[in-house]
């Protein structure tokens, strides 16, 4: 956990729809990678994922441990216009949180 | 007799009321991200068979093939050097989809995620994913209670779930 977490949300308005893309933090450990000592890295990894469009839910995302280190998510909002906010919420098999705001350009 | 049945009953008791209280306090968003999580399907992650996630996940396993779902060419690509980080992309056709979940086949747990889907949500969904050596990549839909499919078969030089 040495360097801060930065999580990153990009929403933008292209063609009346809101494309909408995600970049976490979180380095995903399966539990079964081994690091330098040959000792086991505890699974850490991303489970549950809640994307919210100016308070209205639209996108659940459950992840399991083969979802790549450092997840990337790009889906797309039907409709929308700038100045939407966008939320989005994850929370890991540990506890830890984060939360990732942005305003549609 | 009757004071071990008593000693046996307040145990219970003990037992309702301590988990009563676990309850409550993973309610209250303090506690054990396992019992936060409850709604977090454990069964489906930790299948080792693309049968039994799908069947833990979605209920069923009968699958409709179909040419209204698609990953888009090139992604997953056939060949990966990384398995570490495979990009994939699902696109669809299909109206008023509820649920995708993306499978690798031979990963030690198949079921890399799931998508619960709103009518605001379109496709196309992209993301990137782990893969552990060659196999079939799939993804499943479910929409207006039917399962349809799509897979393409996946060669990593470097498997990526290590």
């Amino acid at each position: 956990m040495g360097l801060p977490r930065k999580d990153r949300l990009r929403a933008k308005l292209k063609s009346e729809d809101t494309t909408v893309r995600v970049l976490l933090s979180h380095p995903m450990h399966t539990g079964r990678a081994k690091n330098k000592a040959e000792q086991l890295i505890p699974a850490e990894f991303i489970q549950d994922i809640r994307c919210w469009r100016n308070d209205e839910e639209v996108l659940t995302i459950k992840c399991g441990t083969a979802t790549a280190k450092n997840p990337y998510f790009s889906f797309q909002l039907v409709g929308g216009k700038q100045g939407d906010n966008i939320t989005l919420r994850w929370v890991d098999n540990l506890g830890a949180k984060g939360k990732a705001e942005t305003v549609v350009k | 007799m009757v004071e071990q049945l008593d000693q046996q009953r307040r145990s219970i008791l003990k037992g309702a009321i301590s988990a009563s209280t676990l309850a409550l306090v993973a309610a209250s968003g303090l506690l054990i991200p396992q019992q936060l999580l409850a709604h977090w399907p454990t069964d489906a992650f930790n299948a080792e068979t693309v049968e039994d996630a799908l069947l833990a996940l979605l209920g069923e396993a009968e699958i409709a093939d179909d040419a209204a779902l698609n990953f888009k060419v090139g992604s997953p690509p056939s060949y990966a050097i990384n398995g570490a980080s495979v990009p994939i992309q699902i696109q669809s056709s299909l109206k008023s989809i509820e649920r995708i979940a993306v499978l690798v086949e031979k990963n030690p747990f198949p079921l890399v995620m799931s998508l619960d889907l709103t009518s605001a949500v379109k496709l196309p969904f992209k993301s990137m994913i782990k893969i552990r050596e060659d196999s079939q990549v799939m993804a499943i839909i479910r929409a207006d209670g039917k399962l349809y499919k799509t897979s393409r078969f996946v060669e990593v030089d470097i498997g990526g779930c290590g």
